[in-house]
């Protein structure tokens, strides 16, 4: 069968049933023009995940506005499926994220949604190429509520909140939580951005939750009179060196 | 101009200040006796002097004060059934007699300066009394068109907040969600939704009943009942309120819809807002609390619009007369607001008369 010929694999994600109703209803009076399946429906972000990385889908129909996780972030995650997904916003009303998707040519529909609009957002999915993250991470002015984590072939959600510490590790960024640590591909100097609210750097490879921090204690081994603090963490046994150069931290935080 | 139609006449450019209001009451009693501090310190020769005059002149303002304040509470229903000039002359006459009633049956206690020309000081006071007076309704008349200009910008946002596009949008979007499957219901939603948006675009400002107002909220309520489903649960404890009793037209919706963009639609479970209506006493309470998201930071900055617009018709309606406060904690938001208790029946008199 040829690719053309293939179903559109369509799956939805809006917080409101009522909403998701309408998309079904939409969806159905397409498929007399149009080669179409349902194959799914999310509620919210970490169910559409979770759907999503059983049953793969061609194009997402995904909600901004919703509790949690907004669609932003949503389709940020998403992108590191094996095979991400077509996004179509879909949006009641917000002016800014508009004018930043007709920037980026992202297909978006203004709910209430008309069947004319979604017939041809699904038929340009199939020639869409899937939205850059970086692009996406420009659109949400607001830093990620969950880092994406890859492990055995499926995506992971590690709440920013649980991160203890962020230490960048050859090519990775080692992720420690309480319980555990993940592995993350992405830049510790874009993190430091992201979430610099919630994170200081004590290290040329290391960004610490500020929340995370319970004291300072004076490391042993180094000589030197300036040198030698460690930072000592909230329900972890484990201490990490600061660099000379951000010493000022220890005064900032004790 | 329609006079006596509604019981809020402050809330129209020319109309007389409501003497049974305590701001007014306050604002009357502190702008007189700046005047009088004015008077005192042209007149003294030294500081010393000051305190001296000022006490002379305040013997003679302070009982005319009173007195006058108290006639006018009295005559305050017949007086807004006037026009706003034949008023301001009825109150200019009420303080003119009783500077000159004060004068003449006082005493020499009420006599500060005694001077020879017994018509020349009569004619003085009498002027003095009229003169102040004037001011003073000047006054009242400048405040209450600045607030009305607030008023109509207020209206407006609050149309437009009232008519939050993503309420609309939203709403119509799940009305057709839901036409096919369940018509009845959708067309319920239509009733519901006119029924909101007539009240939102009204220009009448009169007050509403309770009834009237609890009405509309359960309609819009039901409204967004139809998008979220059991996330949204509303607790309405209504204490010892009296159906007649009035408040401002959209007083609670616009607080509800507050607690539903910034509360409840931010959690994935939902959550219960919290409404309680009750009377103590001379003053009618009202309440709205909704559970938020856990936030380090407990800022709201987004519906700030909304509340700035509901303490400004306050202001307006009742002065100082009207409180209200807000809370903002790590999980909650309230909203607290005491009004004076007013009840129907003044209303439908004044408009049959």
């Amino acid at each position: 069968m040829s690719v053309a010929e293939q179903a559109l694999r369509v799956f939805i994600v809006d917080d409101e049933p009522p909403a998701r109703n309408r998309l079904r209803d939409l969806l159905h009076d397409c498929t007399d023009q149009l080669a179409l399946e349902v194959v799914g429906e999310a509620g919210n972000g970490q169910e559409a995940l979770d759907r999503l990385m059983e049953t793969p889908a061609d194009v997402v129909l995904l909600d901004i506005r919703m509790p949690q996780m907004d669609g932003i972030e949503l389709a940020q995650h998403l992108q590191k499926l094996p095979k991400p997904p077509v996004i179509v916003f879909t949006t009641a009303y917000d002016d800014s994220a508009i004018k930043a998707f007709e920037l980026h040519a992202i297909d978006y529909l203004l709910k209430p949604i008309r069947m004319g609009r979604l017939f041809e957002a699904l038929n340009r999915a199939r020639a869409t190429v899937p939205v850059q993250t970086v692009v996406l991470r420009e659109l949400l002015p607001e830093p990620r509520r969950n880092l994406s984590i890859h492990e055995r072939g499926k995506i992971r959600l590690v709440p920013i909140e649980q991160v203890l510490y962020l230490r960048a590790e050859m090519k990775y960024i080692t992720v420690r939580t309480v319980e555990r640590e993940y592995l993350l591909e992405e830049s510790l100097t874009d993190l430091e951005k992201e979430f610099t609210a919630r994170f200081v750097r004590i290290h040329r490879n290391c960004l610490v939750a500020k929340d995370a921090i319970s004291g300072f204690e004076k490391g042993g081994e180094d000589s030197s009179e300036s040198a030698g603090w460690m930072v000592k963490l909230k329900g972890l046994n484990e201490l990490l060196a600061i660099s000379r150069r951000q010493q000022h931290i220890v005064k900032e935080f004790s | 101009m329609s006079k006596g139609r509604s019981i809020n006449q402050n809330a129209l450019p020319d109309a007389l200040p409501n003497f049974r209001n305590l701001g007014v009451a306050l604002r009357i009693l502190l702008i007189s006796n700046g005047l009088a501090l004015l008077q005192a310190l042209l007149q003294a020769n030294a500081w010393a002097d000051v305190p001296q005059r000022m006490m002379q002149i305040a013997a003679l303002l302070t009982p005319i004060l009173l007195s006058s304040l108290l006639l006018l509470w009295v005559a305050q229903p017949r007086l807004h059934r006037l026009s706003y000039w034949r008023g301001a002359l009825a109150v200019n006459a009420v303080a003119v007699v009783m500077t000159l009633a004060i004068y003449a049956f006082g005493g020499d206690l009420y006599r500060p300066i005694s001077g020879d020309d017994e018509s020349f000081e009569v004619t003085r006071y009498a002027l003095l009394g009229a003169m102040v007076c004037s001011i003073l309704l000047l006054y009242f008349r400048l405040r209450t068109r600045g607030l009305s200009r607030a008023l109509d910008d207020a209206r407006l946002q609050v149309l437009r907040a009232r008519i939050r596009p993503h309420f609309l949008f939203n709403t119509i979007n799940a009305v057709l969600g839901i036409v096919r499957t369940r018509p009845d219901q959708a067309e319920t939603a239509l009733e519901d939704m006119a029924d909101l948006f007539r009240m939102a675009m009204s220009s009448e400002q009169d007050l509403v009943t309770v009834g009237q107002e609890i009405r509309l909220t359960k309609q819009y309520v039901a409204l967004e009942q139809l998008r979220m489903g059991n996330r949204l649960r509303v607790d309405w404890q209504i204490r010892d309120v009296p159906d007649d009793a009035l408040i401002p037209p959209l007083l609670l919706q616009p607080l509800l819809e507050n607690a539903v963009y910034h509360g409840i639609e931010q959690l994935t479970q939902g959550g219960c807002i919290n409404i309680e209506l009750c009377r103590s006493g001379d003053d009618l309470k009202l309440k709205v609390e909704n559970p938020c998201p856990l936030r380090a930071e407990a800022s709201h900055h987004g519906n700030k619009v909304a509340l700035r617009n509901i303490r400004e018709r306050l202001d307006l309606l009742f002065d100082v007369e009207a409180r209200y406060q807000v809370e903002s904690g790590k999980d909650f938001y309230r909203v607290e607001i005491v009004l004076p208790y007013i009840r129907e029946r003044r209303v439908t008199r004044e408009m049959s008369s």
